[in-house]
């Protein structure tokens, strides 16, 4: 489906069922603005208090706002049910555990660390007592044979066209918030916690990561890079991740 | 009351010329400094061209092995007494998403720049315990903030939110005998008068070392110090 | 204070206790009514120190931007420190300092006890303990803008660990809370007691005027809800002064450097205690304002408001079912379908007693003869606006649409269209409709009218394109309005606008500023029910002495008995005996 009226365009899988419930929810607004503002306009006119005659005692006769009243609920109640529940459902209970790339999103004030778990698809150990922010943001330690080959970036969020990714997200400080905009995911990330979202990027290029909970004075350009790659640049993307990975590791780590 | 101030300090390095200078250098192999990815900021990585990427500042080193960056102090045999503040401020630059220089001195109340000169928002996160602490947002709107630090605090630590990569070092000193070494490696430390003095050096990872040294008046005495990797 | 006043008549007391210190209703709710405008108009100023900002960053403000310190606005620019200030403190003042002192400190206090008949509260002493508690709360709050680091800068929502390792306003706001929450708390004993015992003879519940039972219905939520709220600002305080972690987790690491705190605790569980409260909250803010627009609308219709009945079990609903929606703000915090199915139903069941309501007033125009007077038009206004705000809820409490929609201007516009358009359009329409019994003069009609126009035509570009940008997924409390990024970038150009209709909407506030200062003495005088109203406040003089009515009086019929077909006169008084 088309993005919605005023909406960014739709890059991720499950974007155009989001829009759709947000576009049938404003008809809904839209009709009911128009009925009642039209109700408004014509009352107000043919019972301004110039016209003739006393004011009605009664009112309005019948039964005409208790059977709105309910279309409206019912109306609700098809969103309800039929849209959002099982949208929803899907996001949060049908990971694609098993055909997915796997990323982790650490943040902080004020970035977005990126850990994948390189080419054996492990995530290596990580620890607080070794998170060095110039060098080791995330604390990952490089003496866990999981953590050898994985890539650390700031900021830097690649992912594979068609396939699924799924962020565990974490946050080291305070609470943020990861959104792309155009992917139609946003989810709070909370210290304390791991929190898995998913989606499905189907459009390539470069999309922006912006952090939707105030987390400081650098909230507002808490910004993150998200390009989507065919599979071939993806794997032309890490391999050059890589070789930088190997350079890095000539470095000396007491200088860290 | 400026000039008498300036003359006070005019005079006092001229007529007491005591000196100390010296070279502080690396006693080992060079190492190799880790690269910094700075595509996290596009501002950032636009300002190194040509695949070269900046490195660490941690250790910097010079023709044969001299250490720049080295906080340099008289740390014992000064009278008990109140120095000048200088009147010039004391500056540290936001450039390439890198501080510049990567360790500053500064005497209590002297004023103290710090300049934006990146077009991307740096906050500096100035780490002081001894001093209060503040966290300062440096939009691009805002070039240049004066600070002020009223104690002496050996060193403070400073950093920045938004590029996690980037840390510096202020040295906040009682009395004007410091200096910090270039990539030359060299010191002077100037102005003193005839006496015993114990002269300190610091670096971040390396710790700090001591040496005593006797001048007389108008005497120029030299003091090398040589850093080395520390058995673990 | 001088000897001679206590020579005075026996019943009048000093200037001190008459003025200040007094425990008469009317001068506490006006009291409540002076401090609460002159807070709206302090947190009316920050936004608009906000809108320079965002519809010119990095840019000085001219004039003004000179007289704020280093700290704040450098050569008048202003800092991404000082922006969070000003949005948390706008949105604490205009929420607990303004909107709700006004709605029920002012209107509560001054018109329930007249609309009852009763001489004064239930318990005058503790009215006045509870304007001085507010009063109070509003001087910590004020004075917390000159702490070191400024005033809280955590958002009006102080979500820790954020608020937790803040800088000292934070403290403040939670000592300023603390005060604020008692305040509501010992008023809203009051009013509960007031209503329930000091009905005058023959105001049975049914025939209460739909304004006493808004309040009521506030009371209630305001007593229920706020201590969840005020243990937990005590649990924030200990966090931040005593080294407790009720709200911090274990392994926190800032700016590069482990947080020694005890930890294993939780950032949700502040969230859950905050909107507990700031979900009723919303009704504390929204219930009295239909409750001022229901009077005024029957009023200038002249005829009685259509399904009164509906109207009382909708607000009595409205007040049960806002205490089990709280949850639809933290959808985004990780919670699974059940959670969110229940939480999105509710909501979706809490809209159909809003939507009744609206109904009511909007049906009960049918077949008047509507008076175009000031307070009506305002009153006007607030249907179609908070219908606005009502309806941009829906997309907001399904959670798979609140997805995109979640911290953006969406939400902003969403609860502005509630609570300014809304709310504090029906708040000037009580102004208005209740001035000449206060102070015995009606306010200038024309400039009350230029006020009003001005006011509408402003807030609708200032607010609906925040709704446009919202939709683009441009996020909230950004510093420089979401310039940084590319995705808004067909968006952005409307924050000059925006900030333009702001500025527009400060300069329309003077003719509202001048008209009531300049009417309190030079109005046009007028007699004890100028409106022609039914309900008791009516039957006092203007202004009513203390004790309020000459004679307790006794009432008839049910409130808005206006052109009963036979009767002489197109409005009959409760206080008036059958001829």
């Amino acid at each position: 489906m088309e993005h919605f009226w005023g909406m960014t365009e739709i890059a991720s899988a499950h974007g155009g069922d989001i829009d759709r419930l947000i576009a049938y929810i404003h008809y809904l607004m839209l009709a009911l603005f128009v009925f009642w503002g039209g109700f408004f306009i014509l009352a107000l006119i043919k019972f301004r208090g110039s016209r003739p005659g006393p004011a009605d005692y009664a009112g309005v006769k019948g039964k005409f706002s208790t059977y709105l009243e309910v279309v409206v609920a019912l109306i609700e109640a098809v969103l309800l049910i039929g849209f959002s529940i099982p949208l929803w459902a899907e996001r949060v209970n049908e990971f694609p555990t098993d055909k997915a790339n796997e990323v982790r999103l650490v943040a902080e004030q004020f970035a977005w660390n990126v850990h994948y778990p390189g080419p054996d698809g492990v995530f290596g150990k990580t620890s607080i007592d070794l998170v060095n922010n110039e060098t080791n943001p995330i604390g990952l330690d490089r003496n866990d044979p999981a953590a050898a080959d994985d890539i650390t970036t700031i900021n830097q969020l690649h992912l594979e066209n068609n396939k699924p990714i799924i962020v565990h997200l974490s946050s080291k400080d305070v609470i943020h918030s990861f959104g792309i905009p155009h992917m139609r995911i946003k989810h709070d990330v909370i210290p304390g916690m791991s929190i898995p979202v998913w989606f499905t990027p189907v459009k390539t290029g470069a999309f922006e990561i912006a952090c939707a909970q105030l987390c400081g004075l650098g909230h507002y350009r808490m910004k993150g890079f998200v390009t989507v790659h065919e599979p071939t640049e993806y794997q032309a993307w890490m391999d050059e991740q890589a070789a930088l990975l190997a350079e890095e590791g000539e470095g000396d780590d007491f200088w860290d | 009351m400026k000039l008498t101030a300036f003359l006070l300090v005019f005079l006092s390095i001229t007529s007491l010329a005591g000196e100390i200078t010296g070279v502080v250098k690396w006693d080992g192999n060079a190492p190799k400094m880790k690269p910094l990815k700075m595509d996290a900021d596009p501002v950032c990585s636009a300002a190194y061209s040509g695949g070269e990427m900046a490195r660490a500042e941690t250790l910097v080193l010079g023709e044969g092995n001299t250490m720049a960056h080295i906080f340099v102090r008289i740390s014992k045999g000064l009278p008990d007494k109140k120095w000048p503040t200088p009147s010039e401020p004391a500056e540290m630059d936001q450039k390439g998403c890198m501080y510049s220089p990567h360790v500053v001195g500064v005497m209590v109340d002297q004023d103290f720049k710090f300049v934006n000169s990146d077009d991307t928002l740096h906050n500096v996160n100035v780490k002081a315990t001894v001093n209060r602490g503040f966290n300062l947002g440096m939009p691009t709107s805002m070039r240049e903030s004066m600070q002020k630090f009223s104690r002496e605090e050996l060193m403070i630590e400073v950093k920045c939110n938004v590029h996690p990569w980037m840390k510096s070092y202020i040295g906040v000193s009682s009395h004007p005998f410091f200096a910090v070494t270039g990539e030359d490696g060299k010191y002077t430390i100037s102005g003193l008068d005839a006496g015993t003095y114990e002269v300190e050096v610091w670096h971040e990872k390396l710790g700090t070392q001591t040496q005593s040294v006797t001048i007389g008046q108008d005497e120029s005495k030299s003091l090398d110090f040589s850093f080395s990797m520390p058995s673990k | 204070m001088s000897a001679a006043d206590h020579h005075e008549a026996h019943h009048q007391q000093g200037f001190w206790r008459t003025y200040i210190f007094s425990t008469d209703h009317k001068t506490i709710g006006i009291q409540y009514g002076l401090t609460a405008l002159v807070f709206l108009f302090f947190g009316f100023c920050l936004m608009l120190l906000m809108r320079w900002q965002l519809a010119y960053p990095g840019q000085p403000i001219p004039v003004i931007g000179g007289l704020f310190s280093d700290a704040t606005m450098p050569g008048g620019v202003m800092l991404p420190e000082f922006y969070n200030s000003l949005g948390a403190m706008h949105g604490t003042i205009m929420v607990f300092l303004g909107v709700v002192p006004l709605a029920v400190g002012a209107f509560g206090n001054f018109v329930v006890p007249l609309q009852i008949g009763a001489p004064d509260m239930a318990f005058p002493k503790l009215n006045m303990a509870s304007y001085w508690c507010f009063f109070a709360g509003g001087v910590v709050m004020l004075y917390s803008f000159t702490a070191p680091g400024g005033a809280a800068n955590s958002g009006w929502t102080s979500y820790p660990p954020l608020s937790d390792i803040a800088t000292t306003g934070q403290t403040f706001w939670l000592i300023g809370m603390v005060f604020l929450i008692t305040s509501s708390l010992l008023g809203s004993v009051n009013f509960i007691v007031t209503i329930i015992q000091l009905r005058a003879e023959g105001l049975s519940y049914m025939r209460l005027p739909f304004f006493v039972w808004a309040q009521l219905v506030t009371a209630f939520l305001l007593l229920l809800a706020f201590p969840p709220l005020e243990a937990a600002g005590v649990l924030q305080l200990m966090d931040r002064l005593a080294g407790t972690s009720f709200f911090l987790p274990s392994g926190l690491v800032v700016t590069g450097d482990v947080l020694q705190v005890s930890g294993g605790g939780s950032p949700l569980l502040w969230q859950h205690l905050f909107w507990f409260l700031a979900h009723p909250e919303v009704y504390v803010l929204i219930l009295p304002a239909m409750g001022i627009v229901g009077e005024i609308i029957a009023n200038n219709t002249r005829k009685p408001l259509f399904g009164y009945k509906s109207l009382v079990y909708a607000v009595i609903f409205l007040g049960f079912m806002s205490f089990i929606v709280w949850a639809h703000h933290m959808f985004l915090t990780g919670m699974g379908t059940t959670i969110s199915a229940f939480f999105q139903t509710t909501t979706m069941i809490i809209s159909i007693p809003s939507v009744i309501i609206l109904t009511v007033f909007f049906i009960s125009l049918w077949g008047g003869r509507i008076r175009f007077n000031t307070s009506m038009l305002f009153a006007l206004g607030f249907l179609p606006m908070f219908g606005i705000g009502g309806l941009t809820g829906l997309p907001l409490g399904l959670s798979a649409s609140d997805i995109p929609l979640h911290d953006t201007y969406y939400v902003i516009g969403h609860f502005h269209y509630v609570v300014a358009p809304g709310t504090i359009l029906a708040l000037f329409a009580g102004i208005y409709y209740w001035f000449p019994k206060v102070t015995g003069r009606v306010m200038s009609e024309l400039w009350g009218k230029v006020h009003f126009w001005g006011s509408i035509v402003c807030m609708n570009f200032i607010f609906f394109p925040m709704l446009i940008q919202g939709l683009m997924g441009v996020s909230r409390r950004l510093y420089d309005g979401g310039a940084s990024y590319d995705f808004a970038e067909p968006v952005i150009h409307y924050n000059t606008m925006m900030s333009h209709a702001a500025f527009a909407l400060a300069v329309f506030q003077l003719p509202f500023i001048i008209n009531f200062f300049v009417s309190i003495k030079k109005g046009k005088k007028v007699d004890d029910n100028p409106w022609h109203a039914t309900t008791l406040e009516w039957a006092a003089p203007s202004p009513p002495p203390h004790g309020n009515f000459d004679a307790i009086p006794k009432v008839y019929r049910g409130p808005y008995e206006y052109s009963v077909p036979g009767a002489e006169k197109d409005y009959s008084p409760q206080f008036e005996a059958e001829a």
